[in-house]
């Protein structure tokens, strides 16, 4: 029993080498609750490390909450709390997608993303404690809204899905083709998906939090190309082109790319000098640029496609293109006559 | 984009490399070349952006596809719900003194003299630290009651000579579990003997 309770520590701890998006501190504690007696611990950790907790469990077990507190505001964040008893199973549940972004799991709109969960400890004896032979594996969605980023998000109002019995113990992965969070437009739903472990109550503890881990979505980009339009016939120099990209991905490079002849996917051309975006935060991001000056990129006269190209870890895609005729020849109509 | 070895067998005839390196005439000549790897070698394929029609298909299969179907389904209330951990501002006692604060459990905090009862409060502004870096800045006037974990559930009164050094100290008072702030709960009553009441025999 000992042991396992270092193995929880050190799961908590590492979950505290959370990021934040911005630069305020954070002291993060882990408090220790017992059951029933609902005696309160605050257990003296390092910033990262695994240790055993010295406070022996009670029958009923006892509940490790992680917490996070801003100064400035006053503010607490619980960043994952995991329930352990004597006779209680354990279980992890670990969530991957196409991105490797290894902060917060995370997938785009339209991306499967994998849910791997094992359990270990269930009996199956007649005699053996009901919260001993199986427990509860819930998944919950929950929409940020429109353009919301989730930070501060109340988890309380999140939507449960699923909610199944497990009773055997091993290991297995669930493959999800698609999330399911709410929203009207499903290319545009940004929010998180939470896959997690529950306890079965007794006359010791309620229904407590085995694992916990949610994966964000967030929306497929759009983009749109204007100040040409397609067909346009362009002569001498190139006009001035507006790129208007919305939702990029938070890992994402976008940019402009021509090449001649017509919109042919997939067709790699030269990137227009000037419309190359990085993206490397949290969070999708939303930009306007603004491109001009790139006769350079266009070799010789005849028709031509300009796409704007996001790519992300899920590959290339296109979010917009436009075709247009350019026609640099100069045409002189003159006549010599000579008089004598 | 990933590195990988390309393996050359030179004739090494570089009579300063041999002595440099120590290897024999025909040595193996590692040169690490940025070429894509097996899986990163195919181009990635471009695609128009996922459209929702093209989504809303996709959630009706994997609807269908749902792993979590296959399993067996559970009832009542969303236990994520019950028995969620408190507020944690709620559930402590906030020690603030000098620009610093610290958050112990409720009933930790065992004695508050008159004089530092200003102290027992968050104060705006005031950083938040450890419990351990604030009792280490502040031990003149904190105080630590060590306690087992049996006192702290109530089953077992403090020795006598830990509750007159109590009474005597001018100090803030904080239970303590190995260093660790922790609530000390009240000794539990002890149920008075039940006593069957006279039954009266029948006539």
């Amino acid at each position: 029993m000992k042991s396992f309770i270092t193995l929880l520590i050190a799961v908590l701890a590492s979950t505290s080498a959370w990021t934040w998006a911005d630069t305020v501190t954070y002291t993060n504690l882990i408090r220790q609750v017992q059951f029933p007696t609902g005696v309160a611990w605050d257990v003296p950790v390092a910033a990262a490390g695994t240790q055993l907790s010295q406070l022996a469990i009670d029958p009923g077990g006892a509940r490790f909450e992680l917490w996070a507190v801003k100064s400035t505001p006053l503010t607490n964040y619980l960043l994952n709390s995991v329930y352990v008893g004597t006779y209680i199973p354990v279980a992890t549940v670990a969530i991957t997608s196409e991105d490797p972004y290894s902060i917060i799991p995370r997938t785009r709109a339209d991306r499967p993303f994998y849910v791997d969960i094992s359990v270990g400890g269930l009996l199956s004896g007649a005699t053996d404690p009901v919260p001993s032979k199986s427990l509860k594996f819930l998944r919950h969605v929950q929409s940020y809204g429109v353009g919301g980023t989730g930070i501060n998000v109340d988890r309380t109002q999140a939507t449960l899905l699923t909610q199944t019995s497990l009773a055997t113990n091993g290991s297995q992965r669930l493959t999800f083709l698609v999330n399911s969070v709410p929203g009207a437009d499903r290319s545009k739903v940004s929010g998180e998906e939470r896959f997690s472990m529950f306890s079965l109550a007794d006359y010791q503890a309620p229904e407590s939090q085995l694992a916990s881990q949610f994966i964000q979505i967030w929306p497929v980009a759009d983009g749109s190309i204007s100040g040409i339009t397609t067909g346009q016939l362009i002569r001498y120099t190139a006009p001035q082109v507006t790129l208007t990209v919305n939702n990029l991905y938070p890992n994402s490079t976008t940019y402009a790319q021509v090449y001649k002849g017509s919109p042919n996917l997939g067709e790699e051309g030269t990137i227009v000098p000037g419309s190359s975006l990085v993206i490397n935060d949290s969070v999708p991001a939303s930009r306007v640029l603004v491109v001009k000056g790139y006769e350079s990129a266009l070799a010789e006269d005849g028709d031509w496609t300009m796409e704007l190209v996001t790519k992300t870890p899920f590959g290339l895609d296109r979010l917009a293109y436009v075709t247009f005729k350019l026609d640099r020849t100069m045409k002189m109509n003159a006549s010599f006559t000579t008089t004598e | 984009m990933t590195f990988r070895i390309l393996c050359f067998l030179l004739p090494l005839e570089l009579p300063d490399l041999m002595k440099i390196s120590l290897l024999p005439k025909w040595g193996v000549l590692a040169i690490f070349v940025a070429t894509p790897s097996v899986g990163a070698a195919e181009k990635p394929v471009m695609r128009d952006a996922a459209t929702h029609e093209q989504l809303v298909q996709s959630l009706r299969q994997a609807d269908q596809a749902n792993p979590m179907k296959q399993m067996k389904p559970a009832t009542g209330e969303d236990p994520s719900l019950v028995n969620r951990p408190q507020d944690l501002i709620s559930q402590s006692d906030i020690i603030a003194f000098q620009g610093i604060q610290t958050l112990v459990p409720k009933r930790a905090v065992l004695q508050i003299p008159k004089k530092y009862s200003d102290r027992v409060a968050a104060q705006p502004g005031a950083k938040v630290v450890s419990w351990a870096d604030f009792y280490a800045a502040n031990r003149s006037w904190i105080t630590t009651v060590e306690v087992s974990r049996t006192q702290a559930e109530g089953n077992l009164a403090l020795p006598e000579e830990t509750q007159k050094m109590m009474t005597k100290s001018g100090n803030l008072l904080v239970a303590t579990y190995m260093g660790g702030p922790i609530s000390l709960l009240p000794i539990k009553e002890t149920k008075p003997a039940e006593t069957k009441p006279a039954t009266t025999p029948k006539p």
